[in-house]
Parts: C-alpha cells; structure tokens; sequence
C-alpha cells in the first residue's frame, strides 16, 4: 500500500511538473501582452520596457521558465501583474468558495442521482424507468449558462426564497448547487442505472433473492456495492472538474471561486495568475484521482488485497 | 449494514454542514450597495491602470487637479501659479486635509507621490504622463515647485495623480491591499473577493460595492433589492426593461467617451478616402442609436464633444446617405460586378458584436462585403496594435487633454510609440500638432486642435461615431446621486437611502 502510494505521489509529481511546464508555454505562445493591456497606448516605449523589466518579462523565455520554477520549489507562486498581490493570497481567497460549492453540487448530484439511477434501473423499461431518464437527457441538455438565470428568477425574484447571487447571504449556495448538481446528477443517474442493471443480472443476486431477502436490502446492500465502482469513477472525473473551477456558475451567481478568477486573468494576461491556478486545478485532478483509486480498495477487497 | 447506514449518513451529514454554512449574515439595510461589473484591481494609485480602480481610488484619495465640464484643469485640494513656461508653483488650499491613519497631507506627501512615479526603477504605469516633470521640489509645507523640461500649458492637467502619505510610501505600504488616503471614504473591510466596504467619513454612511459580472444578474439583483444602484454596462434591452418596472428610476446624462470605426491606412481599400467616406456616409448613426442604443448616446463628429474647452463645435455632421456610398464607391472602382470586401475587427462584448453585425447589414446595402470577426480582448488589441486590421471599432474612455491627438494621429506615433493605429500619414496635421505644441495659452490651443480636428473630419482616419451617455439605474429609495459625464463614482459622496434615516452614531457602530 506504501508502495503504491509513493508510486502515486511521484507521478502526480511528474504530472503537475508538466502542467506548469505547459501551461507556463502556452500562456506565453497566446497573443496579447500585459504590458500593453496595464499601459494602454499611450505610454512611452521606455516606460513599456520599464515596466517590461520589472515584471521580469524582458527576459528570454528560459530564464523565465526557470525563475518560475525556481519559485515553485520554495512555493512561491508569485504576484499578480495587476494586483501585486501574491497568487498564493488571491487563491486562499477563492479555494474554500470553489470548495463549498464543488462540494455542495456533488452532494445536490448524488442525492438527485442515486434514487433516480436506482428507481430507473429497479423499475427497467416501466414509466419510471423512462421518466427518470428523460429526466437524465433534459439534465444533461440545459446549459448553465440558462438553467442558472431561470432558477433565480424563479426562486429568487419570483418566490422570493433564495439571493439571487453571491456568496454571504443566507441560502446563497442552494441555487448554484442545483444549477452545477442538475448536469453532473444527470450523467451520473445514467451510470447508476447502467452499472447496477449490469450488477442485477449477476448470479449472486439471484441467490440472495432466493435466499429471502427482501428486494431493497438485495438491491442497496448486495448489488449497488459492486455498482458503486464506475460510479465512483465518474465521481471522482467530475468532482475533479468542478473544483477547477465552474466558471459560468461561478460568473452567473457572483461565487467568488478559482473558476472565475483563472478566466479573468486569462483575458487580462496576468501570467502569474493563471498559472498559480492551473496548478491548483491540476492538483486538485490529482489529489482527487489519487483518492478515487483508494476508494476502489475501499469498495472492492479485491483491489485491495491486489494493492497490499 | 453498518455500511449502507454510514453511506447515507455521510451525505446528509454533509448536506447539513452545508445548509448550516450557508446561512450566512443577513444584508444589512443600512448599507447601499452598488454593482459593478467588475472589481478595482488595484487600490495603489501610482498603479492601478482599469477603470474601476481609478474610479474608486478618486474616492479614497485626493488630488492636485481636478477637471470642470469643460475638461478644463481647476484646483483640486491645490491652485497655482505659472511661474515661468517652464516653473509652477501649486499651494495646499484646503486646510487641514489628513489621510485616514490621521496624519495631516503636506507638501511632502505631494513631493514624495510625484517622486515615487517619476522614478523609472518604480515602473509606474503613470510615469509617461509625467515625464515632462524635470524635478519636484518642496518649497515648504503647503507649497510645492514643479521644473518642467519645457513649456506645455497643458501640464496642470497632467497633475491629477493621486496623493499617498510620504511616511508610507518610504516604509513600502502596501497600498494596493491597504490603501491609505485623505478622500472622503476610507475602507472598512475586502476580505470577501468582489466586494469592498466603504465608510464615507462625513456621516459614516456604508457603502459596499459589488462585482457582478453578469448584467442581467446584476439586474435581478436591483430588482430584489440586494444591491440599490447600478451605473452603465447594461445592454438597451436591459435598460428597457428596467424603465418599464416600478419602484426602478433612470438616471441619463451625456457622456464623453468616444467611440469610432478605425481603418488601417496601409490597406489599399481602406487606405482609399473615397472608401473611408462612402463608409462614412453609409452608417446610419442616429438610427442605431435611436432603435438599438434606446437614444442612449449622441452622434460624434469628433474625438472631445463640442462642450470640451478644445472641442470643435462647427464640424458639419456626416449625413447617412447611402446613395452618396454608392457613387463614391464606384468612383473607387468597387460596385456589383466588383464589390468591397473588408473585414471588421472587434472584441468579444456581445454589445459590440451586436452593433457589428447592424454594421455590417448597412453597409451591405451599399454594397461592402463585411467580414466579422470577434476576439477576447487580448488578442483583438494585440492585432490592432499591431495593424492586423482593415476596419475596428473601440470606444476612447477618459480622454481629456488634447494631447491626446499627437498620440493618435501623429505619423511618428505608430505602435509601439503611440496610438496611432491605423497608420495614418498626414503632413499637414503633423504640422499643425508641432504648431499646437508651442502655443503658449490654452485660448491659443483651443484654435490650433480645433484646426486639426477639422482635417481629420475631412481626411475620416476614423468614422466618428457616438458618445455614449452615462447611465444610472436605482431603486426608488436612492437619493442623491448624481451623474458625471466620465462615469466615475464621485456621486457616492451624496448618494442617500431614504428608507433608513439611521443616526450616524449607529452607522458608525456598523463601520466599526
């Protein structure tokens, strides 16, 4: 399990590296310069190599590179061209919002999710079954981007019952968990109506019916166990995504989160700041993938004897 | 199963966790909140470039200058007197100014900010403004010398930097996080991202302004009442549908940002002034702005409006006249059997993109052949910069000296070393901004840029196109707000709500 678990780290190492390296690259390749976005036109060619000098981009791109790395292994990410601000402070500033609300959509996902995919695949080719996935399809085919502004106007405007945006107001989080829940519980009550249709035909559940168990302590204890593998699989995926940011969530309801603060740096240039959080999201991918892979010991002791 | 119960509990634990960490603080009533469509950047004025960020630093801050509705320079928190062309001397006026950690302004502070930007190993964004500046001496503690490299009678105009505290300056402050000035707010708290709390320090009246990105949302949340005042950045049909709302009021003004199609001079078409005019006269402004910007904006005919000191008040406008597109363009050798193909560069605002493709559609009633093409911001400016282009538009926001022209339509201020972008070549307007540039009165001044804009009215390196009006939209309990024509936030110093006549003393517990 040690073993395992170093193999891991020195990998997701080696990932991470590589994502800097990348990201690092291409934020550098794309067109368009800070410089010119802080000064505008009117500036002077000396003051725009000033400025160039100070925030060390008159330098060849190597140095560059090596500067930023060099700061990454004393974990300094930097500061902001705009701000000033350390990356590392702008980030400790979004990464418990873009925590609340990954969260908070995933716990909206499966609560939707599981007896859907459940009833779906129990009740297979009756009216439930059906209604649950075309519940499934509309899921998956609203976009954010509508969903969200129709929820506040119902909810918020309409109703009166949720803020319509931001993050301190009470109840804040319930619109943009459901808007961000509604797609992921979509995907993932088809996996658990496919996963556990799979599971039921399996002979081992013939013989826990036939040993006189009643149906919910076959389906929930018996079948849904071995289920549970694909699902946590997709889980792990789109929990991975979500604290990466959601950025149209994140930009429809004002939720202060890594999501909208990589996309505002993007369109300003501000290199610092996109790296800083395309590392933190590469991390976050890692850091979750590493513990989808402990789960499936967890579930399945098979793995887990494989692993120890 | 044990592992079946904990398999739920775990969730609903959590889904607990999380209702209960959602109910946050409920809104305080004796705040006004304002939305912005995005946050300051930067709260250091020696650095902060976006707009927002200088429209919140005036509030946090004083200056030397200020501007009247002419644009013409008038004493801010100094006056003062032209020494010789090349020497000023700015007093302190108001007395007893102090910055928000109590200590009194003094000409050092004054010294020390200038000083601080005109140091090149600082790389202040503001420098180039400056650099006239040969020194900045402190003659004593309310009068200040400035020594000008050469004669400008436009360099009191130049002067409308913020001031910071001298001590903090020299112990590194950071002002950009903690910002420490003598204007009539002081911040109270910005710990949460997007928001920031401000004390106005006459009445402690709270004041919060809000980052919502989205305009409808940003209109939904008026409508709730979770903010009471929004200014600009809201599309017409947005704006529309505000005026129909009741308990909503509108506030118009006019405004001074200009905006206008670029052409890119070296490009054979475009370069063509019988082109650049049959586009002229094809663009039917007051239409768009009557039917798309809702009348929220008046036709341009030059870069300052005819109300600014320099502006010119007798250029005739051009006429939408389609037939007269038609004719010039087949003098240019273009017409149905050989019809003009341009592409149209613009950004990524659905606004922008919008008045784009109502562009396009006129002008292919005359016969252009319109290509558009929108990028993200970066990538667009990068490419007009660079002259990637045949035709642009952008709007010039804040623009008040007529300095601004040698910037733009000098030929030897192509990019990098000015704004002049679509390359434009003219002997005679090079003469006439060398001519602007030795005058020795702003009367005189006025004559020389008004001489200018006349030529470039007929040489059309733009197609002058609308100032867009300011705009402001409130709850009905908002009182006291007041418009400017450059969109900042100066009417926060009176704004009211009048729902809640709260003492000052309770507002004062709240700031604290």
């Amino acid at each position: 399990m040690i073993d395992y678990l170093l193999t891991r780290l020195f990998s997701a190492l080696l990932v991470v590296v590589g994502v800097a390296l990348v990201v690092f690259l291409l934020i550098h390749l794309v067109p368009g310069d800070p410089v010119d976005v802080m000064l505008g036109e009117s500036a002077r060619p000396a003051d725009r190599e000033a400025l160039r000098t100070a925030l060390g981009l008159d330098q060849a791109l190597g140095r560059q590179l090596l500067d930023y790395f060099s700061g990454l292994a004393r974990l300094d990410l930097g500061s902001s061209i705009y701000s000033r601000q350390p990356v590392s402070e702008l980030l400790a500033a979004r990464i418990p919002a873009t925590l609340q609300l990954a969260l908070a959509a995933t716990v909206c996902a499966l609560l939707i999710a599981i007896p859907l995919g459940l009833l779906a695949a129990v009740r297979r080719g009756e009216a439930w079954d059906w209604g649950a996935m075309s519940f499934s399809l509309v899921g998956l085919s609203i976009p954010n981007f509508w969903l969200g502004p129709v929820l506040v106007l119902v909810f918020s405007l309409w109703l009166g019952w949720t803020p319509v945006s931001g993050r301190e107001a009470s109840g804040s989080i319930i619109l943009p968990a459901i808007t961000l829940g509604t797609g992921f519980a979509a995907i993932l009550a088809r996996m658990v109506r496919s996963s556990l249709l799979e599971v039921l035909g399996e002979d081992y559940v013939r013989t826990a019916r036939a040993k006189g168990l009643d149906e919910p302590r076959v389906v929930w204890r018996h079948a849904m166990r071995n289920a549970w593998l694909p699902v946590v699989t997709l889980l792990g995926l789109q929990l991975g995504a979500l604290l990466g940011g959601a950025v149209v969530t994140e930009i429809v309801f004002d939720w202060p989160g890594v999501g909208s603060l990589l996309i505002e740096a993007i369109q300003k240039r501000d290199y610092p700041v996109v790296q800083g959080c395309v590392l933190f999201v590469s991390l976050v991918y890692v850091l979750v993938n590493t513990l989808t892979d402990l789960a499936y010991g967890v579930l399945d002791p098979r793995i887990r004897q494989g692993l120890d | 199963m044990t592992g079946s119960r904990s398999a739920i509990r775990v969730p609903l634990l959590f889904l607990a966790w999380l209702l209960l960490t959602a109910c946050g603080e409920v809104l305080d009533d004796r705040v006004i909140r304002m939305g912005l469509a995005t946050a300051p950047l930067n709260l250091d004025p020696r650095f902060a470039t976006d707009a927002t960020s200088a429209r919140i630093n005036r509030l946090l801050y004083q200056r030397l200058v200020e501007f009247d509705a002419r644009s013409m320079p008038v004493p801010g928190i100094a006056d003062w007197r032209r020494i010789s062309g090349t020497h000023y001397r700015f007093r302190l006026t108001r007395p007893r100014q102090v910055f928000s950690n109590g200590q009194p302004l003094t000409a050092a502070d004054v010294v020390a900010t200038y000083r601080f930007v005109l140091d090149p190993a600082n790389a202040s964004p503001h420098r180039s403004t400056l650099t006239l500046i040969e020194q900045v001496e402190q003659v004593n503690e309310e009068q200040i010398d400035f020594y000008l490299q050469r004669t400008d009678p436009l360099f009191p105009a130049y002067l409308a930097l913020e001031i910071l505290p001298a001590k903090l300056i020299a112990e590194s402050h950071p002002f950009e996080s903690h910002p420490v000035g003598s204007g009539g707010f002081r911040i109270v708290d910005r710990s949460v991202p997007g928001r920031l709390r401000l004390e106005r320090l006459i009445d402690h009246q709270l004041i919060e302004l809000v980052e919502v990105k989205n305009p409808t949302v940003r209109v939904l949340k008026l409508l709730r009442g979770e903010i009471h005042l929004l200014q600009n950045d809201l599309s017409p049909e947005l704006v529309g549908y505000l005026k129909s709302r009741d308990g909503i009021q509108l506030k118009q003004m006019v405004g001074n940002n200009f905006s206008y199609i670029g052409f890119n001079m070296d490009d054979a078409a475009t370069g063509n002034p019988l082109v650049r005019r049959a586009i002229a006269h094809a663009i039917d402004r007051q239409a768009i702005i009557r039917l798309v910007m809702n009348r929220a904006a008046r036709t341009a005919e030059a870069l300052f409006p005819p109300e600014h000191w320099a502006g010119a008040v007798d250029l005739p406008p051009i006429p939408y006249d389609p037939e007269r597109a038609k004719a010039l363009l087949g003098r240019a050798g273009y017409g149905p059997g050989n019809p003009l193909k341009l592409t149209y560069k613009t950004s990524s605002d659905p606004f922008r993109i919008r008045l784009a493709t109502i562009i396009q559609s006129q002008l292919q009633a005359v016969g252009i052949e319109l290509d558009l093409r929108s990028y993200d911001w970066g990538t667009f400016f990068g490419d007009i910069k660079a002259g990637r282009f045949q035709l642009y538009s952008l709007t010039w926001v804040g623009l008040r000296t007529p300095d601004s022209f040698r910037y733009i339509f000098a030929s030897d201020h192509v990019p990098p070393a000015g704004a002049n972008r679509g390359r434009y070549t003219s002997p005679l307007v090079d003469e006439l901004l060398l001519q602007a540039e030795s005058q020795e009165s702003l009367a005189e001044l006025a004559v020389s840029y008004r001489h200018i804009q006349q030529r470039l009215h007929e040489d059309l390196p733009y197609v002058p196109l609308w100032y867009e009006d300011q705009l402001a939209v409130s709850r009905q309990e908002v009182e006291g707000y007041r418009l400017r024509p450059d969109g900042n936030y100066d009417g926060l110093e009176t704004v009211e709500l009048m729902h809640s006549r709260i003492s000052s003393a309770e507002l004062a517990d709240a700031a604290d």
